[in-house]
């Protein structure tokens, strides 16, 4: 360990440089560091935001296949379901009961698209309090024909808290059919997801489906966590299917799940009400393979910052080489091996990369700080990767030790052939070349 | 008691296309406890010579012995090994690792390979090579912060911390003024008496090799004149046939 010390002293030498070269490890694992922590965090926020947007971790939709062929959306009777929910141990913090439909809405001669929820909304007590309203309220909501709609919708149609506007929608046996909305509220824009859904009163969105009163089409298991969502649903389809005719989740294929069981359930021909359990990682797969692409392009990032680097300190480990080379000619003849020559170099270019490394962690630290502390407000597109206006991030321990990892491996490469050749010298060499 | 002996040795440099013949043929033998010069020109071959007694080189042909181990035949590791238990070396430009201070600089060698001191009997004995040397008040300085004569004496200590049989300098007092290198010189002979080290340095100074006893003396790599007090040995009874002979 001796070795190591004299690599450590060695790295006081040249100040400037030390700091030049482990700042530009540090600045490298800075940016892959914080576009990781961007990425998991972007997973769970998007997860989190959707799952409220959602009304649940973990769904469960009835299907019955009409005479025609077509599928209709619909649960007559949930005693089914909420057994197998007890069976399976659901921890659900709520349970939320939803009919929708996609429909045109019409005012004064402009048209938008919405995808309606019917919301039961003296159950779902916690949906008012995630809605951020920009005008109007919840009181709006007593009209049984209330809407509230996301502030784009409102400006497009141009209307505002109490106007009354025509909805064209589809029957669950799909026959046109029209109603009338009164707008109840507008809330902020809420990106992208949030723009295109509004909610309406259960009981109206019913009567416009053709539905019984406490028919709904999808029951929504809200989790206390994003943990184990995967699990339960598993769980759930299981004791569901003991009970009911369940659609399998076809794990073979790596597409979507959700649009392979829409697929599979075209095919297939049943009688009665057979169940579709999916979870909201199911829906949010596409969220999964953002973050994937964005994982591998900060890996790419950082091989090759660190490709860049790695010429920087071979060139500077040959110039290191050839300032000591007396003095390496000197240890070798006071009895030092080609090998623990070899070590410390090596040992330099390590410590070099950890100092640098965490210098790079602290200046993450810092940087996420900083602009985790940024309020992006409630009303911006950006809502959805957002958690209460605000970015953050989220460092996680393996794929940071990962990157650790890989700078000191990349670092010692990049020394390995100047260490090695300063340990190949001759000694007698080494002592006779003038600096 | 012979400890190093020097039989018919050549070595020849590569130097592009042509070879430099540094050292001619050269053949002499060192007594263990003498304090030997070896003198010369510049250019005679006295480092060559060092260097291959030092084992940082190898002869290109004839037999260098260490301690009755021929050098030829060792491998890089067991030379080093060699040098390591065996040899202690004082160089022209003192060398010192600048990133240690004076004691760590004396220390250094003996973080090298295993050590068989015990940690107190090290320490005691590291103080006492800063004692021997003169250096007391100077233990925790940086090299640059000492004068070349101090310096020097570092390279002392450090070259004797390991109890090595053979001490080698090579031109140890060029870098000083005469009489910083007349204390050096000094030095080592006290040491050289009290430790019974074999002491073998080289100069191309003629005044100051009459402190040694044993004097060879080399002229374009060849052995001149092979002196040891109380015998004289000419080149030609040494066996050298190149040699003109007799003193010089
Ligand atoms: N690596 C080498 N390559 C080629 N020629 C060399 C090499 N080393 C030494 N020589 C030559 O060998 C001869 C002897 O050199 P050496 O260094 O042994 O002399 P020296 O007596 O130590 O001289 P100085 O007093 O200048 O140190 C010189 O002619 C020198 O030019
Ligand atoms: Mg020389």
């Amino acid at each position: 360990m001796e070795i190591a010390k004299l690599a450590l002293r060695n790295l006081t030498r040249q100040k400037k440089r030390t700091l030049l070269l482990g700042g530009a490890v540090a600045f490298g694992l800075m940016i892959v560091t914080v576009i990781n922590g961007f990425a998991a965090a972007f997973v769970k926020n998007v997860s989190e935001n959707f799952a409220n947007l959602a009304a649940g971790h973990v769904f469960v939709e009835g299907v019955e296949k009409s005479a025609t062929g077509k599928e209709i959306s619909i649960v007559h009777d949930d005693n089914a379901i909420m057994k197998a929910a007890l069976e399976a141990k659901i921890p659900a913090k709520y349970i939320t009961k939803r009919s929708s439909f996609q429909s045109t809405l019409l005012y004064a001669g402009k048209t938008a698209q919405l995808q309606v929820s019917g919301v039961d909304f003296a159950s779902e007590t916690f949906l008012p309090d995630r809605l951020v309203f920009k005008q109007g309220g919840i009181e709006g909501m007593d009209d049984r024909q209330g809407v509230i709609i996301s502030e784009p919708i409102a400006k497009r149609l141009g209307v505002e808290p109490g106007d009354r506007i025509l909805v064209q929608m589809k029957t669950y046996t799909g026959q046109q059919n029209v109603g009338e909305f009164a707008v109840a509220g507008i809330t902020f824009d809420a990106g992208i997801f949030g723009n295109m859904s509004g909610y309406a009163n259960k009981s109206y969105v019913n009567e416009l489906l053709n539905l019984a009163s406490d028919d709904y089409q999808a029951v929504g298991f809200y989790l206390p966590s994003l943990e184990g969502m995967d699990k339960y649903g598993a769980d759930l389809r299981a004791a569901l299917k003991e009970k009911v005719q369940v659609f399998e989740k076809n794990t073979a294929t790596n597409e979507n799940p959700i649009r392979a069981m829409m697929e599979s359930s075209k095919k297939e021909t049943w009688v009665g009400t057979k169940y579709r359990v999916f979870t909201l990682n199911d829906m949010l797969s596409q969220v999964q393979q953002i973050v994937n692409v964005l994982n591998t392009v900060s890996l790419i990032i950082l091989i090759i910052l660190f490709v860049i680097i790695m010429v920087g300190i071979t060139n500077t480990f040959r110039i290191i080489m050839y300032e000591r080379i007396r003095e390496i000619g000197t240890m070798r003849s006071m009895g030092m091996q080609r090998g623990e020559v070899r070590n410390l170099f090596l040992f330099e270019a390590l410590f070099l990369a950890l100092g640098g490394a965490v210098a790079g962690l602290v200046l993450a630290s810092i940087a996420m700080g900083i602009v985790s502390l940024v309020n992006f407000g409630l009303d911006t597109p950006l809502f959805i990767i957002l958690k209460n206006g605000h970015m953050t991030f989220r460092v996680e321990f393996w794929r940071t030790l990962l990157d650790v990892v890989i700078v000191a491996v990349l670092t010692l490469l990049a020394a390995w052939l100047p260490a090695k050749n300063a340990a190949k010298l001759d000694p007698a060499v080494a002592l006779r070349t003038a600096k | 008691m012979v400890i190093v002996e020097l039989q018919n040795v050549r070595k020849v440099y590569p130097l592009g296309k042509v070879e430099v013949e540094a050292v001619k043929g050269v053949s002499f033998s060192i007594e263990k406890g003498d304090f030997i010069s070896i003198a010369g020109p510049s250019g005679s071959g006295k480092t060559t010579i060092l260097n291959m007694i030092g084992c940082v080189d190898r002869p290109t042909a004839g037999t260098v012995l260490i301690a009755d181990k021929a050098t030829k035949d060792l491998t890089d590791k067991a030379l080093t090994t060699l040098r390591h238990e065996t040899l202690g070396f004082i160089f022209q430009s003192f060398n010192l690792i600048p990133v240690l201070n004076v004691r760590e600089n004396i220390e250094f060698p003996l973080l090298l390979g295993k050590s068989r001191l015990q940690k107190k009997e090290k320490e005691e004995w590291i103080d006492y090579l800063i004692e021997e040397v003169g250096l007391s008040q100077w233990k925790n300085h940086r090299s640059n912060e000492l004068s070349g004569g101090q310096r020097q004496r570092v390279a002392i200590a450090r070259a004797l911390v390991t109890k090595p049989s053979i001490v080698l300098a090579d031109e140890p007092t060029a870098n000083l003024d005469s009489v910083t290198g007349e204390q050096i010189l000094e030095l080592m002979k006290k040491i050289n008496r009290e430790m019974q080290t074999t002491f073998i340095f080289s100069t191309h100074d003629a005044k100051i090799v009459n402190i040694a006893d044993h004097v060879i003396r080399l002229s374009d790599g060849l052995v001149t004149e092979n002196l040891r007090k109380g015998e004289h040995v000419t080149a030609s009874q040494v066996g050298l046939d190149t040699a003109e002979g007799g003193r010089v």
